[in-house]
């Protein structure tokens, strides 16, 4: 089945098509600081907010990156490996624009199309068939090329009857599969994923790569978040490993996922040796003793 | 088909934030650029209200007539304080309120409940708020149709002045979009205030005329006190758009001296006091759509 994202049209020059193509770095990151204030969190209450004004000291925020700055050209697919917690799906929210820098610039150029929630889906009450049209509506799309593109984002999430059902009935792989169907269905210039890429069955896994290679090789830009090395090592052109907030290593994807595995053996060596000694402290069971 | 994309094709991001001039105008481009966007999320919040019960939409003309009945019922035959053609004095005021209640009612949890969009997808966070409180006015259309029912059945208040209802919602409409913009930015922080708006909500329904009328407020009575407490509820924004509703559409009851009531068709509303209340709602949308956007950026983050 031929997809759109195969065949770009000739634009004229002041289109936005054109300002991507003329720009040397859709995706310019400069600085990035993103810190977190503690004050406000989820279901924050007058209650908490007062007690903690009545407490003060302790950490009022945290910054969640720090220095980051990276590039991306036409045509990379850039990976971003690194722990838990070292700031990888932050990085993609700022890219994104979703997440305001607190220091630093994030510079994009290019129409974003981004899946960030691993089945996260829109509106759990809409039906799949009006989730894909939200999710035009959304990223500012016409509805009439959502209409066009509906079968085909139907026919390569493999939903079938299911679609005309409303979200919250949808198995988790189907929420994947359906988000990137959408995500990829718009033609973005630039695309970005999070850790969507290693869910779903051998066939959609297949599929998703096929459709990740046809993007890159329509020199778009392409920003990966995964915890699959296989991933970074066939698909990104260049890789950067994230560690509390600040790139460690940038460079050619075999190398730094080498650095990243060996990085996280020597961190599981050091918490075994620290659990180990922790349980050499704890007291005998008191049948024992 | 060509995309053509609503939303910018670049964007500079950085801890820079424009001034108070630039975040408006800003705001403005957003709601209008982004219009079909708006338009859909109307569309779906109304297809999800109708889905799940079996009268489906029905029930936006059902229910502003029940709640109706239920006062009919409560103060004609339970309290016996009643006006001629009781229903119709009542529904001119509860249709308009019913749209009011629930459109903040709908907004404050606008920006909350839509959590998943805010961390999947960079779209301007203005257009929930005002989606839901476009929802409303679908709503209060809706109600018209029971409202000129009601005026069939009693067509001594029927006159021409029933055209300034427009003119009244509109200045509602103004009120409305600059306390959901308000309530629901703050909410984001404050989880608080959902609950609290629900209980000031009734207290200011209470407070509005909608159940009684200034003409007949107190019994009659006529000393300082009641002078003070009526001056005081007259400040009340819903003291000037349910009188105006009621005067364009009821008409007036005048109590004389010997008791017996003086009534007049629909007249034309203190256009006086709704061209001010008009004014005052704009500097309002202004300072809330102000306060939206500057708290917008840490939406993604606290949520």
């Amino acid at each position: 089945m031929p997809t759109a994202v195969a065949a770009p049209a000739l634009p004229p020059d002041d289109s936005d098509a054109a300002r991507f193509a003329r720009t040397t770095f859709p995706i310019d990151v400069r600085e990035l600081g993103v810190q977190y204030s503690l004050r406000f969190t989820r279901k924050t209450t007058f209650r908490t907010s007062f007690a903690r004004l009545l407490r003060p000291g302790g950490q009022r925020a945290f910054w969640a990156l720090r220095n980051v700055s990276f590039r991306v050209r036409h045509g990379e697919a850039l990976g971003v490996i690194g722990p838990n917690g070292a700031g990888k799906s932050t990085l993609l929210q700022a890219v994104a624009g979703i997440i305001q820098p607190s220091e630093g610039v994030v510079e994009v150029t290019g129409h974003i199309s981004a899946m960030l929630h691993l089945q996260a889906g829109f509106d759990q009450d809409l039906s799949g068939r009006d989730n894909i049209m939200l999710a035009g509506a959304l990223m500012g799309i016409d509805h009439r090329v959502m209409e066009e593109r509906e079968g085909s984002i139907i026919d390569f999430a493999d939903i079938g009857m299911h679609i005309d059902q409303p979200l919250k009935t949808f198995s988790m792989g189907m929420r994947a599969r359906l988000g990137f169907a959408i995500a990829t269905a718009v033609d973005p210039d630039i695309l970005l994923l999070d850790e969507v890429v290693s869910t779903g069955d051998e066939v959609f896994r297949a599929k998703s790569k096929v459709r990740v290679h046809q993007i890159v090789s329509a020199a778009k830009a392409v920003v990966l978040v995964t915890h699959d090395m296989n991933w970074i090592t066939e698909f990104c052109t260049r890789a950067i490993l994230l560690e509390k907030g600040g790139i460690v290593a940038e460079g050619d994807p075999a190398t730094i996922v080498a650095m990243h595995v060996e990085r996280s053996e020597q961190r599981r060596r050091e918490k075994e040796a620290e659990t180990a000694r922790i349980m050499a402290t704890a007291p005998p069971k008191p049948s024992e003793a | 088909m060509q995309i053509v994309h609503e939303a910018p094709v670049s964007f500079r991001s950085s801890a820079l934030r424009p001034g108070p001039l630039g975040l408006v105008t800003q705001a403005i481009r957003e709601v209008w650029s982004r219009r079909r966007l708006i338009q859909y999320l109307v569309r779906a919040d109304v297809k999800k209200k109708g889905s799940d019960t079996l009268l489906g939409n029905l029930w936006w003309v059902i229910d502003p007539l029940l709640q109706m009945v239920v006062y009919v019922v409560l103060f004609s035959i339970i309290f016996r304080r009643s006006q001629p053609d009781f229903p119709l004095f009542l529904f001119a005021a509860i249709l308009p309120w019913k749209w009011f209640g629930s459109s903040i009612g709908d907004a404050v949890t606008s920006v909350v409940s839509q959590e998943r969009l805010i961390k999947q997808i960079q779209f301007p966070k203005i257009v929930l708020p005002v989606a839901s409180v476009a929802a409303g006015v679908v709503n209060f259309a809706f109600g018209q149709i029971v409202l000129l029912g009601l005026l069939l059945l009693m067509p001594g208040h029927l006159s021409i002045h029933v055209l300034w209802i427009p003119v009244i919602a509109a200045v509602q409409f103004l009120f409305t979009l600059a306390l959901a913009l308000l309530t629901s930015a703050v909410n984001v922080f404050y989880r608080d205030v959902g609950n609290l708006t629900r209980h000031l909500l009734l207290l200011w329904f209470y407070l509005s005329p909608a159940l009684w009328s200034f003409e007949r407020f107190a019994d009659g009575q006529n000393n300082d006190v009641t002078r003070l407490g009526v001056a005081i509820l007259r400040l009340n924004p819903f003291a000037i758009l349910l009188d105006a509703y009621r005067t364009a559409i009821y008409g007036r009851v005048v109590t004389g001296a010997d008791g017996s009531d003086t009534f007049t068709p629909g007249q034309v509303p203190d256009l006086l006091a709704l061209g001010i209340l008009a004014l005052i709602s704009l500097a309002l949308v202004a300072g809330a759509t102000l306060l939206f956007k500057r708290l917008e950026p840490a939406f993604a983050k606290v949520l």
